[in-house]
C-alpha cells in the first residue's frame, strides 16, 4: 500500500466533536480543560471527557490514521472522569481481565468496544506527550512544532477497530413502539411488549 | 404524553414526592451547588432560597444537589448542609471520587445526615471500599446511574441494572439491595453527543415501565458537551434549560438540571411542561394531579 492510498472515509471512523486537518501530520492533540487551537495543521484535535467511550474514540480515530505518531494532552484533567491521566494509563499500562484500565484514576475507566490487539496498536503507533496542566499555548505551540519536525515515517496500514454501522431495525408489528420492549397505543398508553 | 401499564411507585423522601404515573405528582428539580473550584458559600444560602421560593411557587419540588470534590471540602460543605437544609427536606451529595465518598458517607453518618441524603450515585465503577461504607453507613435513597459503557441503549442500561453487564460483579439493583437501601431513583445516564445521547430520553418509558421506579437524568449534560453550541451563544443557555422538557414529556421524574443559578428559568419551564402532561393524562386516563401540581397552583 502507498503511503497516500488511505481510504479517507474510513480516517476517522467513530464520529463526534473533533476537528481534522492535514492527515498525512503525525500529531494528534487533545484538549482537556483548556479552549485551545493548535497553530499548526495537525491531523486532528479535540476534547477529551470521559475515561471510558471517550478513550475508546480516541484509540479508534488514532489507530486508523497511521500517519499520527503523537498525541499531545494538554489542560487541566478533567474532575472526576481524570479522562487524561486514564489514558496515560491504559497507554502504559493495558486494561486488566475485567477491562478495566490498570491504574486508572478515573471513575468508570472500562474500554468495551475496543478490542486488546487495538490497545495494542495504539500502545505501539502512538507516544503520548503528557502536557496536563500545560495552559500556556506557547509551550503547546512549541511541543507541537518539535514534534512536527520530527518527520516520522507512516505506522504502515489503518487499523479499523471500530465500524460504526447502522443498528438493525427490529421487527415489531406495532409502528408506534417506542422501543422493542415497550408498545403505545394512539393514546399514549404504554405496556410491556411479551 | 403516556400513561403506564405497570404500577408505579410514588415514593415519600422526606417531604418530597417523587415517581407515579405521568401528570400525578410534578417533576422534582435538582439543582446543583459547588461544581467549579473550592465551595463558595457567600451567595450559596441565597441560590438555595430563591431555587425555594420559585419551588413553592410552581410546586415542583426542589433539591439541592452538593458536588464535593475533595476530602479538604467534606466538613465545610456538611456543615453547611446542617446549617442550611431543613430537616425533612432531602439533600443530594455527588461525589465522583471512590476515596472521598467513603469519607462522606462515614462523616454523614456521624452527624445524623443519612435519613436525608440521597447518594449520587451508584454506579459500575463502584469500589470494594465504597461497597463496605455503603454496608455500613446506608443512605435513605440513593439514584443509581444505568451507565453500560459497552451498550448505551434502553437495553444495555437494564442490563447494568440487572447483572451488571459483566462490568461489575452484580447488577446495581442488588447492590442497592445488599445495601439496606430504602429508596432508589433511576438515571438513565444522559452521555455525550455521538454516543447514543437520545438513548437516555428514550430508555425512561422502558425504565419505567419495566421496574416502575422513580426515573430521570441529567439531559442538560449533553448541552453542556454540544460544543457546536459556542457558536450561538444567544441560544446555548436556552437550549440548556429546555432540553429537560424532554425528561417529563417521555415521562421521567424528576431532572438533574445543573447550577442551582439556572432555577429561575428551569422551574417555570417544566411547570409549564407538567401542565400540559397533566391535562392530557388527566382528560384520557384519569390521572389527577397532586395538591401541589402546578397545574393546581396556576388555575
Amino acid at each position: 500500500m502507498k503511503k497516500n492510498e488511505i481510504i479517507k472515509d474510513n480516517l476517522y471512523p467513530w464520529g463526534g466533536d473533533f476537528t481534522t486537518g492535514n492527515y498525512q501530520n503525525n500529531v494528534a492533540l487533545i484538549a482537556l480543560n483548556i479552549n485551545y487551537i493548535p497553530h499548526y495543521d495537525i491531523a486532528i484535535y479535540g476534547k477529551l471527557k470521559t475515561e471510558n467511550i471517550g478513550i475508546e474514540k480516541i484509540i479508534a480515530n488514532v489507530i486508523s490514521n497511521p500517519f499520527i505518531r503523537f498525541i499531545i494532552i494538554c489542560g487541566g484533567d478533567i474532575r472526576g472522569h481524570r479522562s487524561g491521566t486514564s489514558l496515560i494509563c491504559l497507554h502504559k499500562n493495558g486494561i486488566d481481565d475485567n477491562n478495566r484500565i490498570i491504574d486508572a484514576p478515573g471513575a468508570i475507566p472500562y474500554i468495551e468496544n475496543i478490542n486488546k490487539k487495538a490497545i495494542t496498536r495504539f500502545q505501539q503507533q502512538i507516544e503520548i506527550i503528557d502536557l496536563i496542566d500545560v495552559v500556556d499555548e506557547e509551550v503547546i505551540n512549541e511541543s507541537i512544532k518539535k514534534l512536527i519536525d520530527n518527520k516520522t515515517e507512516s505506522f504502515g496500514k489503518p487499523f479499523i477497530a471500530i465500524q460504526m454501522v447502522k443498528e438493525s431495525k427490529q421487527s415489531i408489528d406495532d409502528t408506534r413502539a417506542l422501543h422493542s420492549k415497550i408498545k403505545i397505543n394512539y393514546l399514549g398508553k404504554i405496556e410491556k411488549r411479551m | 404524553m403516556f400513561s403506564f401499564t405497570k404500577k408505579q411507585e410514588v415514593l415519600q423522601i422526606g417531604n418530597i414526592s417523587i415517581g407515579g404515573q405521568p401528570g400525578r405528582v410534578p417533576t422534582v428539580l435538582i439543582g446543583g451547588l459547588f461544581f467549579s473550584g473550592k465551595p463558595d458559600f457567600s451567595d450559596a444560602k441565597e441560590d438555595i432560597n430563591k431555587m425555594i421560593s420559585i419551588s413553592e411557587n410552581t410546586g415542583n419540588p426542589a433539591i439541592c444537589d452538593f458536588f464535593i470534590k475533595k476530602t479538604e471540602y467534606i466538613d465545610d460543605i456538611l456543615s453547611f448542609i446542617s446549617s442550611t437544609i431543613p430537616e425533612k427536606q432531602p439533600f443530594s451529595i455527588d461525589v465522583t471520587d471512590p476515596n472521598v465518598k467513603v469519607s462522606v458517607l462515614s462523616k454523614l453518618d456521624e452527624i445524623g445526615l443519612l435519613n436525608q441524603t440521597i447518594y449520587n450515585s451508584i454506579h459500575v465503577g463502584i469500589t470494594e471500599g465504597e461497597l463496605d461504607a455503603l454496608k455500613q453507613h446506608c443512605p435513605n435513597t440513593a439514584i443509581l446511574v444505568a451507565f453500560n459503557p459497552k451498550d448505551t441503549s434502553p437495553d444495555g442500561k437494564i442490563e447494568v441494572l440487572e447483572t451488571g453487564a459483566h462490568v461489575t460483579k452484580q447488577g446495581l439493583f442488588s447492590i442497592a439491595k445488599e445495601c439496606n437501601i430504602k429508596n432508589i431513583l433511576v438515571d438513565t445516564a444522559a452521555l455525550a453527543p455521538g454516543q447514543n445521547s437520545g438513548g437516555s430520553i428514550a430508555a425512561l418509558p422502558v425504565i419505567k415501565e419495566e421496574y416502575g421506579l422513580p426515573t430521570g437524568c441529567a439531559i442538560h449534560n449533553v448541552v453542556e458537551k454540544s460544543t457546536w453550541l459556542n457558536n450561538f451563544s444567544d441560544a446555548k443557555g436556552i437550549v440548556d434549560v429546555a432540553s429537560n422538557i424532554n425528561i417529563p414529556l417521555y415521562g421521567g421524574d424528576f431532572a438533574i438540571f445543573g447550577s442551582v443559578k439556572h432555577a429561575n428559568k428551569v422551574f417555570p419551564i417544566i411547570a409549564w411542561q407538567d401542565i400540559l402532561i397533566s391535562e392530557y393524562v388527566d382528560q384520557y386516563f384519569g390521572v389527577k394531579p397532586s395538591e401541589t401540581h402546578p397545574r393546581r397552583m396556576f388555575y
